[in-house]
């Protein structure tokens, strides 16, 4: 039993990481119709960059709790700033034209991203220092649980609600919602679509790089080209939630992490991958828009 | 014209006799066939220096029998072509003994024009094919990748009396294999293999398959990875609280492995052939000081010291038979030199040339974060 207990404590680790860079996903495909393919990798960079400051933090500051504070607060708002810039020079120029150009602007923009990051770092691992978040582990009856884990769980669910409350609460939020189901009515309505736009993609680049410092953090070794995988699971986990719902985002990516450790670990972590699709497509098959995507009626 | 002639065939057999006396006259021919340019160019480089320097040593004592020895080096860039290209030049060269390639495809594309022409090489590639040819002229100086796991399982079986093994690989043909012939290995000497499994190089996230291991209460778990992978799962073994000792192959010996096991290396072991500076014996310190003397810097690796070693043997073998005569040497080799001092340990050769014994040794991660030999043969 603590097996299995302790399958679902791993699972919801990574999966609560791929659930905070599927919400990057999401929100940008909800208001823009758009897969930013650009993401997972804007997630690695984050990675790198939080590396960078929490190295120059090391020597200025001694105390962890602080660098800790202040590097999730700088990598969030360097990366905000590059998801902004993202937008502004990848696809709002391609706003009007088909939706493929876009999509291959956005593959484009992710292969700059991985090997500018290769060219800045070089292609080899790079580490995060064991010594910032103390190796503290408890045991709960037989199951292990870190610090950095519980970091993990906590500091994610917290920004879950948050944006969950952000979006569904407040008036900036309402017009993220407007923006979302028809553009051309929300700005009838007075609302500034491309500031919306704007403020999506900080937000999903927040959550991005919170999640690519966790996988720093959490695992240490970082790779230029892991935004990949990454993004590709986190794209997964949004599409099974629904993509364009947001608690279809933090329930899909809960999903898959839980999904994958329960495979690895009763079956064969070759299969794991494998098998993701497999749960992919066959929930494509009975719900269409995901488990908790609505029906959209379509436009003829 | 008949005149002409004669003086010409005249001139001819002056030039032999000339071209004869002057090689009873004092010189042996020894060749370098290395990549000195290419991928492998510092490796090679390395090789073809220390080779002169010995050369260097024994002309400076008074050469080796009388004779003054010369060095030929030919470049096969770390490819098989080239390498048969430099084979034939430094046969016609006549070099009696080669040392090289550094890699295992370019010393099996020369083995056998060496062979034919009765040329002794020796080489440090480990492909274990090289030794299967059945040429009486090659002498492998270090160890072929079936050592590592036959030492891998003794170490587990016979040093450390592990009862309940774990396995894990990567999907990579090496790690693979190489896992393959540790489990393998310890079945042969009685071991028992609770279980073995496969992981996603680069995955980062091990928890799941770790999780499932420590069902097994395994005493041990080896990775026959790389370290990128070992470092995480080394740490996340600790952070799943599994008491289990981890054992890495030879890939996993890297400074990084440290850095992302973090505190958790501590206690780690790796199994793999040793830095040049960690080679316990006398003969490697006094060789690794002269070569820093001579170059202002350290051997490329442990694998110029293996090369070094052939040579030494070599030309030990050459003093001791009083001659050139590369069958003869050949034989001293295989039947009567034993535990020749040399600076990766003793050299002697089985009657296929491989090496006897083998250089691998294991490693304990104390808790000053360094190397401390556990185990070697």
């Amino acid at each position: 039993m603590e097996i299995f207990i302790q399958q679902l404590v791993n699972g919801l680790t990574i999966g609560s990481i791929y659930a905070l860079v599927a919400l990057g996903y999401t929100m940008v495909y909800g208001v823009l119709k758009l897969i930013n393919f650009a993401h997972g990798d804007l997630v690695a960079f984050s990675a790198y960059v939080g590396l960078v400051i929490m190295m120059q933090l090391a020597g200025v500051i001694s105390s962890s709790v602080v660098i800790i504070v202040l590097v999730f607060i700088f990598t969030a708002i360097i990366i905000s700033a590059f998801g902004v810039l993202l937008e502004r020079l990848a696809y709002k120029p391609l706003r009007k034209a088909p939706r493929l150009s876009a999509v291959v602007s956005a593959l484009g923009a992710s292969l700059i991203i991985e090997n500018g990051i290769m060219l800045i770092w070089g292609p080899r691992p790079k580490i995060f220092p064991s010594n910032i978040v103390p190796n503290i582990n408890w045991n709960i009856g037989g199951v292990y649980i870190g610090l950095m884990q519980l970091l993990v769980l906590v500091i994610s669910f917290v920004l879950m609600f948050v944006l969950y409350f952000f979006v569904n609460q407040t008036k900036l939020g309402a017009a993220m919602r407007a923006s979302a189901i028809d553009q051309d009515a929300a700005r009838l309505m007075g609302i500034n679509v491309d500031r919306i736009i704007m403020i999506t993609f900080i937000i999903g680049s927040a959550l991005g790089s919170v999640g690519g410092l966790f996988i720093g953090m959490y695992y240490r070794g970082i790779y230029f080209n892991m935004g990949w995988i990454y993004g590709l699971n986190a794209f997964v986990a949004a599409i099974i939630g629904g993509i364009g719902n947001i608690p279809g985002a933090m329930l899909g990516g809960m999903l898959l992490g839980i999904f994958n450790a329960l495979i690895s670990g009763y079956l064969s972590s070759s299969w794991a991958l494998a098998l993701t699709y497999v749960l992919l497509i066959v929930i494509m098959i009975f719900r269409p828009t995901g488990i908790l995507g609505e029906r959209v009626a379509e436009k003829v | 014209m008949l005149r002409k002639g004669l003086f010409f065939i005249l001139a001819f057999v002056a030039t032999l006799m000339f071209s004869m006396q002057a090689m009873a006259g004092g010189v042996i021919k020894i060749g370098v066939q290395a990549p000195i340019t290419g991928k492998f160019a510092s490796e090679g480089q390395s090789i073809d220096k220390a080779v002169r320097l010995i050369a260097k040593q024994y002309n400076k004592k008074g050469g080796i029998l009388g004779k003054t020895i010369k060095v030929y080096t030919c470049d096969d860039e770390g490819q098989a072509q080239k390498a048969a290209v430099c084979a034939r030049q430094l046969v016609d060269d006549g070099v009696i003994a080669v040392i090289g390639s550094y890699t295992s495809t370019c010393a099996e594309a020369a083995e056998s024009i060496y062979y034919k022409a009765g040329v002794l090489q020796t080489s440090d590639g480990t492909s274990d094919t090289l030794v299967k040819h059945g040429y009486w002229t090659f002498f492998r100086n270090s160890s072929p990748n079936s050592a590592e796991a036959a030492f891998t399982a003794e170490f587990f079986i016979k040093k450390k009396h592990y009862k309940r093994i774990a396995a894990i690989s990567d999907y990579s043909t090496f790690s693979t294999d190489l896992t393959n012939a540790v489990v393998k290995d310890i079945k042969k000497l009685g071991g028992n293999i609770v279980y073995k499994g496969k992981i996603t190089s680069g995955a980062q996230n091990f928890t799941p398959i770790l999780t499932k291991i420590k069902s097994f209460h395994p005493d041990v778990i080896y990775f026959g990875g790389y370290y990128t992978d070992g470092g995480l799962i080394k740490a996340q073994m600790e952070q799943l609280g599994i008491k289990a000792d981890f054992v890495g192959g030879d890939s996993n010996d890297n400074p990084e492995f440290i850095k992302l096991a973090g505190k958790a290396a501590v206690g780690a072991y790796l199994v793999n052939v040793p830095l040049p500076n960690m080679l316990p014996y006398d003969t490697a310190k006094k060789f690794l000081k002269a070569y820093q003397e001579a170059y202002n810097e350290s051997p490329a690796s442990i694998w110029t010291l293996f090369n070094v070693d052939g040579l030494r043997a070599i030309l030990y073998s050459i003093e001791q038979t009083k001659s050139t005569n590369t069958k003869k040497i050949a034989y001293y080799m295989h039947n009567k030199l034993k535990n020749f001092p040399g600076i990766t340990g003793p050299v002697e050769w089985a009657a296929n040339g491989e090496r006897v014994g083998s250089a691998y040794m294991a490693y304990r991660i104390g808790s000053d974060l360094k190397y401390h030999i556990v185990y070697r043969h």
